[in-house]
C-alpha cells in the first residue's frame, strides 16, 4: 500500500489546476475542519493554484470540536491562505429547535449539509470551484453524508486510503499534531472514526485493499489473516453505501435516458 | 530521419481548437526540420468521447479539418488520431490513425483492439478495425498501431512480418497504478516501455510511442512517450505527465545494421506462423 508520493503529489497538483481551469475557475474554496483530509488537501491545492487561489472556510458548530478550529487556524495561517470563520450553531440550533432530536447522526447529517450549502453559497460568490475532500476509505465504506461532505466540484483525494493521505501529509509536511490525531467526524464530543467504526484505519484499509485494489473474494481475505466478522462487515458496508457513489436511477421509458445511453464526458468541450 | 513527437493535450470534444493546436505544433516542427510529426491517439477530438464519438466522426476525403492537415502535410508527414466514419459503409465509426504525405492520405489504420472492461468502453462506441498493414511513405516501411494494438504482440508481428522497418504507435494512455515508490513513472508506463524494448530488439525496427497528457473525467494520461532503436536501445522518452515537444534524429540505416547483426528478419517463417494459427483457430472455433 506505499505509493511513490512525489508522482502522486505531481498528478493531484495537475489535477487541481486542469480541472479548475476546465470548470471556469481560477481558485477553488474547500471546508477547512483542521483534520487530516482537509489539511492535506489545503496543501496540495496551495501548491497546484498558489495560497491566494484558496479560499478556507472553517465552519464550526459550537464548541463540538475546538481543537479542530485551532488546528484549521494554523494550517491557514502557515500556508497564508484567504480563509473565513462562519459559526453554524444559529441555523443548526433553530433547526432542531424546531424538529427536536436526540440523534447524533441527524445532527451531524444536518451539520454536513449545512457546511455543504454554505460552501456552495461562497463558491458562486467567490467564483471558486469546491474541492472535496473524501478518501478512498470514505468513499467505499460510505462514511460520509449524501449531499454533504460528499458533495463538490473535484475530488483531488478520493483514490488515497486514509493511511495514503496520513502518508501524504508527512511527504506535504503538515504540523504534525494534525498527523498523529485520532480522525473524527466532529459528530460529538469525544467521537473518533475509527471508534465509531470499530476498527482501525489501518486494518481497514489493508482489508479494502485487498477486497478493492487486489480483487480478493472475502474468504481470500479471511485466509490471508482476517477476523471473519470484520471482513464480513466491510463487505456489507461497501454494499449498503452504492447509493451513495451514483447519481440516483432514472426510470427508463424512452429510447434515450440521461444515464443510460445519453452519454457524454464530464469535461466536454474542455 | 527527424521525428518529432508531440506530447500534447487535445481539448476534449473541440476539433476546432485541436485544429489549431495541430497547426501549431506542425509549424513548430516544420521550423526544426523534422520529416514528420507524430500526434497522440484521437489527438484530433480527444479520447472520452462516448456519444460524441460518432457525432464528430468524419470521412478524412471530405472533412475540411483534413483539408487544412493535407495542405500542412505538403512540406512534413503527418501522424494523428481521429474518429472516422466509413465512407462505404454509414454508421459504423473508427479510431483511427492517419499517416499523411505529401498532400496525401498514405494510410489509415482503424484500431483493431478496442479495450472495452475497467476504465475503459470503447467497444461501445466504436466498430473494431480489421487489419495491420503495412505501406511506404518513401523513406521507410511503416506500420500504424493505436494504443492497445500495441498491447498485443501479433499486432507488431504483423508489421514486422510486412516488412516495416517504422512501428508508431499512437496512444491515449492513462497512468495508473503509484505503489512502486521507486520507479520514476506509473506502473502502466513501465508496461509500454516494456513491450517497445522488446517490439524494436526482436523485430530489428524503429519503434515510436507518442503518448498524451492531460486529465479526463479523472483520468490523467502518462505522456512518457518514447523512441526505440532496431537494436532496442532508448532513443528518447519524454517526461511524464508533462505536455513536450521533441525532434529527435532516427538513423534509419540501424535497420539494416541490426537486421545483419539479428537475422531475426531473414530467418522468419511468417507462413509457419500462419499455418500454426490457422490449425490453432480451426480447432478452437469447430462446433
Amino acid at each position: 500500500m506505499k505509493i511513490n508520493l512525489p508522482l502522486v503529489v505531481k498528478t493531484l497538483t495537475g489535477f487541481i489546476r486542469e480541472e479548475t481551469r476546465k470548470a471556469g475557475f481560477d481558485r477553488v474554496i474547500l471546508g477547512l475542519s483542521g483534520g487530516l483530509d482537509s489539511t492535506v488537501c489545503t496543501y496540495l491545492a496551495v501548491r497546484a493554484l498558489g495560497p491566494r487561489k484558496v479560499l478556507a472556510l472553517i465552519m464550526p458548530y459550537r464548541d463540538l470540536d475546538r481543537e479542530g478550529v485551532a488546528h484549521a487556524r494554523k494550517v491557514a495561517r502557515l500556508l497564508k491562505v484567504r480563509f473565513r470563520e462562519i459559526d453554524i450553531s444559529p441555523q443548526i440550533d433553530a433547526y432542531f429547535a424546531a424538529f427536536p432530536t436526540d440523534n447524533q447522526v441527524l445532527k451531524g447529517n444536518k451539520m454536513a449539509r449545512e457546511r455543504m450549502s454554505i460552501l456552495y453559497d461562497f463558491s458562486a460568490r467567490e467564483k471558486a470551484l469546491i474541492l472535496g475532500t473524501s478518501n478512498k476509505t470514505e468513499l467505499l465504506i460510505g462514511y460520509g453524508t449524501i449531499h454533504g461532505d460528499m458533495a463538490c466540484g473535484i475530488n483531488p483525494m478520493g483514490d488515497l486510503y486514509k493511511t495514503q493521505v496520513r502518508e501524504l501529509g508527512r511527504h506535504l509536511k503538515i504540523p504534525k499534531e494534525i498527523l498523529v490525531k485520532k480522525p473524527t467526524a466532529g459528530l460529538w464530543p469525544g467521537q473518533t472514526d475509527e471508534g465509531e467504526i470499530g476498527l482501525s484505519y489501518e486494518e481497514l484499509d489493508l482489508i479494502l485493499y485487498l477486497l478493492v485494489d487486489r480483487r480478493q473474494k472475502p474468504d481470500e481475505v479471511v485466509a490471508a489473516g482476517f477476523e471473519r466478522k470484520k471482513v464480513r462487515r466491510i463487505v456489507e458496508m461497501i454494499t449498503r453505501s452504492e447509493f451513495k457513489r451514483k447519481m440516483p436511477p432514472i426510470a427508463k421509458i424512452s429510447g434515450r435516458t440521461v444515464g443510460h445511453d445519453f452519454l457524454y464526458p464530464y469535461d466536454w468541450g474542455k | 530521419m527527424k521525428i518529432a513527437l508531440a506530447q500534447i493535450s487535445p481539448v476534449l470534444g473541440n476539433p476546432e481548437r485541436n485544429l489549431k493546436l495541430h497547426l501549431d505544433y506542425i509549424k513548430k516542427a516544420v521550423s526544426r526540420k523534422a520529416d514528420l510529426v507524430v500526434f497522440p491517439e484521437l489527438s484530433l477530438t480527444g479520447y472520452t468521447l462516448k456519444d460524441l464519438a460518432a457525432e464528430l466522426a468524419v470521412n478524412p476525403r471530405k472533412s475540411p479539418t483534413f483539408k487544412k492537415l493535407l495542405e500542412a502535410s505538403r512540406t512534413i508527414d503527418l501522424v494523428l488520431g481521429f474518429v472516422e466514419e466509413a465512407a462505404d459503409d454509414p454508421g459504423l465509426v473508427y479510431n483511427a490513425a492517419a499517416y499523411l504525405s505529401r498532400g496525401r492520405i498514405l494510410h489509415i489504420h482503424r484500431k483493431v483492439f478496442l479495450p472495452t472492461s475497467g476504465m475503459f468502453e470503447e467497444g461501445r462506441f466504436f466498430a473494431a478495425g480489421r487489419q495491420f498493414r503495412p505501406f511506404d511513405t518513401g523513406r521507410v516501411r511503416t506500420g500504424l498501431l493505436v494504443c492497445r494494438d500495441f498491447l498485443h504482440y501479433g499486432s507488431s508481428y504483423c508489421h514486422f512480418a510486412g516488412g516495416a522497418g517504422l512501428i508508431i504507435t499512437i496512444s491515449a494512455a492513462p497512468g495508473r497504478g503509484v505503489d512502486e515508490p521507486r520507479s520514476p513513472g506509473f506502473q502502466t508506463s513501465r508496461m509500454w516501455e516494456l513491450m517497445g524494448e522488446a517490439v524494436s530488439f526482436f523485430s530489428s525496427a524503429v519503434v515510436v510511442y507518442c503518448n498524451r497528457v492531460g486529465y479526463e473525467d479523472g483520468a490523467v494520461f502518462a505522456g512518457g512517450s518514447f523512441i526505440y532503436s532496431p537494436f532496442g536501445k532508448l532513443i528518447t522518452r519524454l517526461p511524464y505527465l508533462e505536455e513536450k515537444f521533441e525532434v529527435i534524429e532516427v538513423d534509419l540505416a540501424e535497420i539494416g545494421r541490426a537486421r545483419k547483426s539479428w537475422p531475426f528478419r531473414r530467418d522468419e517463417r511468417p507462413e509457419v506462423i500462419w499455418q500454426s494459427l490457422e490449425k490453432i483457430i480451426r480447432e478452437n472455433h469447430e462446433d
